[in-house]
C-alpha cells in the first residue's frame, strides 16, 4: 500500500499553508514528493507525513541577474532549507533583509504565488 | 566489444555568429570529416546535440536539418539532450554503436545559438534545465544553482572567493593560446574579485559566457581507424546521474554524479586519476572546476581551491586542466561543449595543440556536467 503525492496535490496543500512529505514504510527515508519508489531502498511503501515548515538555511544565494520576467523582483534570495524533520526544501526567501542571511538562520515555510503558480517560500521563523 | 577511435575533429570559432545552429554544425562537421580523411558518404549516422533550439531558433528536428545542410540528407540522425552535457552523451552512445559492430564510421557533435537572444531570455531558457515545479518558480538561475553549491563548499572546507578567482584567471590565460576561444584576453585576480555580483558569492568573471558555436568528431572502428592519420582511442566512456532537485541531493558540497561517472570510466579504462596527463572539465562556473577536480579524484575533497591557487592545474603545472581555456574563456555553446572538449583532448593527445600543448600527454580525461549537476559524463582517451 503506497500513497503517491502528486505535484498538484503537494502544491494545493502548500498553497493552504501545509507542507507534505512522504516517509518510506520500509526504511524510514523521508522525501519531498513526487516519488514512486524509495530512492534509498527501492520499496514502494510511502506514507504522507505533515511537515511543520520550520528549518534552518543550509545554503543561500542572492540572485542579481534574474531570468526574464523577474527583473522587478531582483535582487532576491533563494535558499535550500534543512527542515526540522531532516529533509531539505528549496524556496524563495521573503521578508528577511539580504544582509541578514546566513547559514543556520532559522526560517519558516510560507506559500507564495507567482503567475498563479504556488511557490515554496520561507520567511522569518517568528 | 570493438575498440573505437576518434579519427577527426572540427570546432567552429566560439562567440557570436549570424548563422543557424545547423549551419554552424555543418562547418564543424566538414572540418572533422576532412580531418578524418573519409568521404562524407562514409558517415553511417549522425548523433547530434542541441539544447534550446526550440526556444532560441524555433527549430526542433535539427538532426536532419544539419545533415541536409552538410549535404548528406539520407543519413539517419538523432538529437540528444542532457542539458550542458548534451554532445558528450551523444558521443557515449555513438561509441557504443561502433563498439557493438552496428556501424564503422559515425559523426557526433552539437551546436548551439543563443547570442541572438536578450540575456534574460537566454537565462530563462537555460533555467528550463532545472526543476520546473520547485526551482524555476523560485527564480533560481544556473548561476544560482552553482552559487548554492559554492556556499556549501566554502562553509564545509573554507574555500575562498580568491581561490575561485584563480580558476578564472588561469582559464583566461589558457584561452589566449586558443584561436577558437571566445575570449582571448588575460584577466587579473583583482578584476575577477571586483566584477559585479551575479548570484552571491559568484561574480561575473566566475561565470562562463553565453556562446554560439559547434563542434564535431568522427568516430571509427579499429579497422577503419588504423588507416587514419592519428587515431585517438576511447579507453572508457561513462555516464551517471544524481537527483534532479538540489534539495534532494545529499551533500551540496559534492557532485555525486561526477564521482559515479568517474569511477565507472576509470574502471572501464583500467586506469586511475594518477594516469591522466591532461583534462578538459566542465568549468561553467569557477566553483564547478574546483568541485570537478575533487570529484574526479585528482585532489582530496576540499583541496580543489588550494590546487587552483597553487597553480597545479595551470599549463606547466602538475595536472593541466582546461588548456583550451575551458568553458570560462573558450565559451560554452551548451549543445556543442562536450564534443568541443573531446576535440581539445584529441588535439592534445595528437601533440597538435601548439602553444597550449601539454608535453607528452598520452592519456586525457573529458568531464561534462549537465543541468543542476544531475547529469555527468566522463570519458578517458588515449594515444595508444
Amino acid at each position: 500500500m503506497s500513497k503517491v503525492i502528486t505535484l498538484k496535490a503537494f502544491f494545493e496543500e502548500a498553497r493552504a499553508g501545509r507542507l507534505t512529505g512522504i516517509r518510506c514504510g520500509r526504511c524510514g527515508e523521508l522525501a519531498i514528493p513526487p516519488k514512486e519508489f524509495c530512492p534509498a531502498c527501492q520499496e514502494r511503501a510511502w506514507e504522507p507525513v505533515p511537515l511543520g515548515g520550520h528549518g534552518t538555511i543550509a545554503s543561500f544565494t542572492v540572485i542579481r541577474v534574474p531570468p526574464r520576467g523577474r527583473a522587478a523582483e531582483a535582487p532576491y534570495a533563494v535558499a535550500v532549507v534543512r527542515l526540522d524533520e531532516g529533509v531539505s526544501l528549496l524556496g524563495r526567501i521573503v521578508d528577511i533583509p539580504l544582509d541578514a542571511l546566513k547559514l543556520g538562520l532559522p526560517v519558516r515555510f510560507r506559500p507564495l504565488v507567482h503567475d498563479n503558480q504556488t511557490v515554496v517560500g520561507f520567511g522569518p521563523a517568528v | 566489444m570493438r575498440r573505437v577511435a576518434v579519427v577527426g575533429v572540427g570546432v567552429t570559432k566560439f562567440g557570436k555568429h549570424e548563422r543557424s545552429s545547423a549551419e554552424l554544425f555543418a562547418e564543424a562537421a566538414r572540418d572533422a570529416i576532412q580531418d578524418a580523411g573519409v568521404s562524407p558518404r562514409a558517415i553511417q549516422a549522425i548523433y547530434f546535440g542541441n539544447v534550446v533550439g526550440g526556444e532560441a531558433e524555433r527549430q526542433l528536428h535539427m538532426g536532419p536539418q544539419a545533415a541536409s545542410v552538410l549535404g548528406i540528407p539520407a543519413v539517419p540522425t538523432t538529437r540528444f539532450e542532457t542539458a550542458c552535457a548534451t554532445s558528450h552523451a551523444a558521443f557515449r552512445h555513438a561509441v557504443m554503436e561502433v563498439a557493438a559492430g552496428v556501424s564503422d564510421v559515425l559523426l557526433v557533435g552539437g551546436a548551439e545559438r543563443v547570442l541572438n537572444l536578450p540575456t534574460d531570455s537566454a537565462t530563462e531558457y537555460f533555467a528550463f534545465a532545472s526543476d520546473a515545479a520547485f526551482e524555476q518558480p523560485a527564480g533560481l538561475t544556473f548561476a544560482g544553482v552553482f552559487a548554492l553549491m559554492a556556499r556549501a563548499h566554502m562553509a564545509k572546507y573554507g574555500t575562498t572567493e580568491e581561490q575561485m578567482a584563480h580558476v578564472a584567471v588561469k582559464n583566461h590565460r589558457h584561452g589566449v593560446l586558443n584561436p577558437k576561444a571566445q575570449f582571448q584576453k588575460e584577466i587579473t585576480l583583482e578584476q575577477v574579485l571586483a566584477s559585479p555580483k551575479i548570484a552571491d558569492p559568484l561574480k561575473l568573471y566566475d561565470c562562463c559566457p553565453f556562446t554560439d558555436g559547434a563542434a564535431a568528431v568522427v568516430l571509427a572502428s579499429e579497422e577503419v581507424a588504423r588507416k587514419s592519420r592519428k587515431p585517438i582511442w576511447i579507453l572508457g566512456s561513462a555516464a551517471a546521474s544524481d537527483s534532479m532537485c538540489l534539495h534532494d541531493k545529499k551533500d551540496l558540497s559534492r557532485i555525486l554524479a561526477t564521482e559515479r561517472a568517474a569511477q565507472a570510466a576509470y574502471r572501464l579504462a583500467g586506469r586511475g586519476p594518477e594516469d591522466v596527463d591532461v583534462v578538459e572539465l566542465h568549468d561553467c562556473f569557477t566553483i564547478a572546476e574546483i568541485m570537478a577536480t575533487e570529484g574526479l579524484g585528482f585532489f582530496e575533497p576540499g583541496t580543489g581551491g588550494i590546487a587552483a591557487e597553487k597553480g597545479w592545474t595551470s599549463l606547466g603545472g602538475k595536472l593541466p586542466v582546461n588548456p583550451s581555456g575551458g568553458l570560462k574563456a573558450k565559451g560554452h555553446p551548451i549543445g556543442a561543449t562536450g564534443a568541443a572538449q573531446i576535440a581539445e583532448i584529441v588535439t592534445q593527445l595528437r601533440g597538435e595543440a601548439g602553444p597550449r600543448q601539454v608535453d607528452g600527454a598520452r592519456v586525457g580525461l573529458v568531464h561534462t556536467l549537465g543541468g543542476n549537476a544531475a547529469t555527468v559524463l566522463v570519458s578517458l582517451l588515449g594515444s595508444e
